[in-house]
């Protein structure tokens, strides 16, 4: 009984850590695809990988392809008889050719006319037959991020390769690959266990594997590996900071799960905790242990080494001797900054370039400083003035230190580290550390208000100066990281509740740069507006809102983002009464019939019918009290007390005919209309709520 | 104790028997081994070619006055080119580790990915940085393109960072502690040096005149490529090179500058790279009928 299982095994130089993942799972999809089509379905799949070897197993595939009939068009009827009836050569030819004989043929009608055409019993390949065409081409179709040429032009792949396994019921399966013939040898880690071996199986191969400690599964590996070195970290006195990108890292760098454990100079733990974690994680991708609860760390590193012992104890030594090396440079820098202080960093801010057209960051500096002032008086947070303004000042400072030219993925951070160490108060060097929040969509906002205003500043100055000289981000060019600006902006004014005019902040950032700009800033704006409004749309639709709330509230107005957001919940919330339904249909004919209207006022002497009176009346109440919710954020308000003038407008448009035959009744009916319009609009573009069909229909019904 | 000499006796023996021209350095300023003309030029083309060398190789920005025990303005590289790679390249290198002292079941090694790329020289490479129980001692390299040229036959190009390997193997805290031959230590011979050559190059050299001699070179590489001959031009070039490093040093280019520089640097470079080619070509690539008779012999031993 057969058990269907193939084992392909690839092995070659290493390949990079961030292509391995991707590159097993697109050979697994292909090829379980392709012999799906076949109908060669496997039962179960199994993928693995290490730096040096992509795996791929499968489990319960049928032996066979099944066989099948093929229909084979032969020549049209037409030309398959003589005028006497008998079959021409044509006919004959391609009987023979079919191997069956003239009367068996059927006749197929095809749009072209009827043809004669030959039925084929297609015998099913055996599954190592259909693997050996299909494995080769998938292998070499992956799509990796980067390939490479070697030796004479082999290639392209990724790695040169230097072996394959592949094998079904232990039979090889035999193809080339890139100059590589398959069979069933496999071999070990390149220096601990190099000898090749011959595998029969899948068995046999974990077997021979195991023996040699090679883990193939990453997932076995990352286990092995955190469980290892949260108890060597326990032992240490403390917990492993976690740092899951770290991990995926070491998994897929190694293929033997040994962790390499090391110590350094107590005297090191002087330097900034961030500064040692960056340090052994950028140079030697190590872990560190924290204690306690206040980040403080421990004297020693955890990271990988493709070995289970260390039985000289050389990996750890090496290691050991290059992190040492490392934080002294470290040390060397943090003392020189030290020594320095920011005061003298922010008078080299004027030797750094921004951008070449948009001068230093000492003149970044200077406009952030204006800016913080600018947004602070909007919001009037008088109190945190000063601190905004200061803050401003120094948040570019870091730029200039040593520390940060070594690191650059402590910008920000270090800056505040030095301004808490110089005695600055907190606020002032919490708004300097958190000036990059939020780097990602699951980042916080800035801690306190003075480093939202200060991260919005920042970003609004970089989003008006680098479209002001034309250069917007197109497609997945994005060299100033404009977009993740954006969403700053957008996540900092939503989150932080900062209800501000972004539009004037801009033009004012706009003014701020002086003549170096291109463009004015009405065009800035107006540039700058749709690509916010990307953004907007982005954060709201993850926090729930639906694309037509959003847009019916972007079209009112989204200059202010927390009021913007009171609008789309308010819509969110109302849009399911059936009083609200009756507005928005309404609302959808109001703007039929005043679309190309001239606004006019109108005049309440003129209303004339009881349906045109009693809806001039309702909306009299209603407008004042429409405005009064607006004015306070109160948009539910708002929309329940428009949704009330349904029964008076569905009453009107049954009642009354808009387009009267007397001018001056039409005109004022049109009126009426356009002020209704007006304040239905004044939360949200209703007209742009989509309204299931069926329900509408049941509704005019 | 294994001194730097050691280490470049041992590298060299190991690579002569790999059928490795043993070159000399070449006498400019470059940046990088792979500035050698035996390396920039000799890639190019389908030519066999093998070779190996030392090359004194100097980053000005790098310097630190002999202050810094890692840090050096002019460092030794030992610099080995394959070409085409052999399907035993890595295989070859490991055991030029066990050449120079190392017991490799003993340590940790590992490749990660590290790609290569020289935006002044239009060339590029995928590859390596080797790991030896967590310090970078190799960087390994497949060309794929210099000189703006795909490469026919990819030559593996092996770095090694003699301080530093050296450094790495006698487990001393400062560059200027390793022994160069046992007495005389690297400090010795060279600190004076890394001092005298970080105050010129960040304090005293003569930004005008660094700036008039780039334009010469440059205008020298036109005439030797309207000439024909190919390996002047190059040379004229590589001193550009140095002088934008230079002035760069000392704080003399602005970005925009920057960009224009590198960019009249690179343009001779492909500009070298295609003339080489073609003068190659001319001569009927002499080593291509050398190089199929040795692999004849390969097969036949095999």
């Amino acid at each position: 009984m057969s058990r269907g299982e193939v084992l392909l095994e690839v092995r070659s130089e290493e390949i990079p850590a961030r292509m391995l993942e991707p590159g097993v799972r697109e050979l697994a999809t292909r090829v379980f695809e392709e012999l799906m089509t076949r109908g060669l379905g496997p039962k179960e799949v199994e993928t693995g990988y290490t730096p040096r070897r992509l795996v791929l197993l499968l489990h319960g595939v049928p032996e066979r392809e099944a066989d099948r009939d093929e229909q084979v068009m032969g020549p049209p009827v037409r030309a398959a008889y003589g005028a006497d009836g008998s079959p021409t050569p044509a006919l004959l030819g391609f009987a023979k050719r079919c191997g069956v004989a003239a009367e068996e043929l059927s006749r197929v009608s095809t749009d072209k006319g009827e043809y004669l055409a030959a039925v084929k019993r297609i015998e099913g390949r055996a599954t190592p037959a259909v693997l050996a065409e299909i494995l080769p081409r998938v292998l070499a179709g992956i799509s990796w991020a980067k390939t490479m040429r070697w030796g004479s032009g082999e290639g392209p792949w990724v790695r040169p390769i230097h072996g394959i396994v592949a094998l079904f019921d232990g039979a090889v399966i035999p193809f080339d690959l890139l100059g590589i013939r398959s069979g069933n040898l496999s071999a070990g880690h390149p220096i601990l266990s190099p000898a090749p071996f011959p595998v029969d199986g899948v068995d046999a191969w974990r077997r021979e594997l195991a023996a040699r400690q090679i883990v193939v599964s990453p997932d076995e590996r990352r286990r092995i590996l955190l469980s290892t070195m949260q108890a060597r970290a326990e032992a240490l006195g403390g917990r492993l900071v976690d740092d899951p990108a770290l991990l995926d890292k070491l998994v897929a760098i190694c293929e033997i799960p040994g962790v390499m454990e090391g110590r350094f100079d107590e005297a090191f733990l002087e330097l900034p905790a961030e500064v040692l974690a960056t340090s052994l994680r950028d140079h030697q991708s190590a872990f560190t242990v924290e204690t306690g609860t206040d980040g403080r760390l421990v004297a020693g590193f955890l990271t990988v080494m493709d070995r289970a012992d260390d039985p000289k104890g050389r990996a750890r030594s090496g290691n050991e001797w290059v992190v040492a090396a490392r934080l002294a440079d470290a040390r060397f820098f943090y003392g020189e900054d030290r020594k320095a202080g920011l005061t003298h960093r922010a008078e080299q801010l004027h030797r750094l370039t921004f951008q070449e057209k948009l001068g230093s960051y000492a003149a970044k500096s200077e406009r952030l400083a204006a800016l913080a002032g600018a947004i602070c008086d909007r919001l009037g947070w008088e109190d945190e003035r000063e601190h905004a303004v200061a803050a401003a000042r120094l948040l570019k400072v870091d730029l200039a230190t040593e520390m940060v030219k070594e690191f650059t993925s402590l910008q920000g951070i270090m800056g505040g580290i030095y301004a808490r160490e110089e005695g600055h108060p907190e606020a002032l060097w919490q708004a300097v550390y958190d000036q990059y929040m939020p780097a990602s969509t699951e980042d916080r906002i800035p801690r306190g208000r003075v480093g939202q205003v200060a991260g919005l500043a920042d970003r609004i100055d970089t989003l008006v100066g680098i479209f002001g000289l034309g250069l917007l981000p197109t497609g997945s060019k994005d060299p100033f990281g404009l977009r993740r600006a954006a969403q700053g902006i957008v996540r900092i004014a939503l989150e932080g509740g900062l209800a501000l005019d972004l539009e004037a902040v801009a033009a004012e950032a706009a003014g701020l740069y002086g003549d170096r700009l291109k463009k004015t800033a009405a065009q800035i704006l107006d540039d700058l507006r749709p690509f916010l409004h990307d953004r907007i749309r982005f954060v709201l639709e993850r926090a729930g809102y639906a694309y037509d709330e959003i847009e019916a509230a972007l079209v009112a107005g989204s200059a202010d983002l927390p009021d913007l957001r009171a609008r789309v919940d308010a819509l969110h919330r109302v849009r399911a009464s059936a009083d609200f339904l009756s507005v928005v249909l309404a609302a959808k004919r109001i703007a039929n019939i005043t679309k190309d209207a001239e606004e006019k006022p109108f005049a309440e002497s003129l209303l004339a019918e009881p349906a045109e009176k009693a809806l001039g009346t309702a909306f009299a109440g209603l407008r004042t009290e429409v405005e009064e919710a607006a004015a306070a954020h109160d948009y539910e308000r708002c929309l329940h007390r428009i949704a009330a003038l349904a029964p008076a407008l569905d009453q009107f448009f049954v009642e009354v005919l808009v387009m009267a035959e007397d001018p001056a009744v039409r005109q004022n009916r049109i009126a009426l209309l356009q002020a209704i319009g007006r304040t239905v609009n004044r939360t949200a573009r209703i007209t742009e709520v989509v309204v299931d069909k069926a329900e509408a229909r049941a509704k005019a019904g | 104790m294994q001194t730097l000499q050691d280490l470049i006796l041992r590298l060299s023996e190991f690579w002569a028997r790999e059928g490795c021209v043993l070159q000399q350095p070449l006498d400019l300023e470059v940046g990088a081994g792979t500035m050698h003309p035996d390396t920039f030029l000799r890639v190019l083309g389908p030519e066999p070619w093998r070779v190996a060398y030392v090359q004194p190789s100097r980053r000005p920005a790098d310097g630190r006055y002999g202050d810094n025990p890692f840090r050096l303005g002019k460092h030794l590289q030992f610099q080995v080119i394959l070409k085409p790679s052999p399907h035993n390249i890595q295989n070859l290198y490991v055991r030029s580790l066990e050449a120079i002292g190392l017991n490799l079941a003993d340590h940790d090694l590992r490749f990660e990915e590290d790609n290569w790329e020289a935006p002044t020289l239009g060339a590029w490479g995928v590859g390596w940085q080797v790991m030896l129980d967590g310090m970078e001692i190799t960087q390994f390299t497949y060309f794929q393109q210099a000189g703006g040229l795909e490469l026919p036959a990819i030559s593996a190009e092996i770095t090694y960072g003699l301080e530093r390997l050296t450094m790495f193997l006698s487990q001393s805290r400062s560059i200027y502690e390793i022994d160069w031959v046992e007495g005389i230590a690297y400090g010795q011979v060279r600190k004076q040096e890394e001092y005298e050559l970080s105050r010129y190059y960040f304090e005293v050299a003569d930004v005008a005149f660094l700036s008039q001699q780039f334009d010469g070179h440059e205008r020298e590489a036109r005439r030797c490529l309207e000439a024909e001959i190919v390996l002047p031009a190059y040379e004229n070039t590589l001193k550009c090179s140095h002088l934008f490093n230079v002035m760069d040093a000392r704080g003399a280019v602005s970005v925009t500058e920057r960009v224009a520089l590198m960019k009249r640097v690179r343009d001779l470079a492909i500009a070298c790279a295609r003339a080489y080619v073609e003068s190659r070509e001319k001569l009927g690539f002499p080593l291509l009928a050398r190089g199929a008779q040795e692999t004849e012999v390969a097969d036949v031993a095999r």
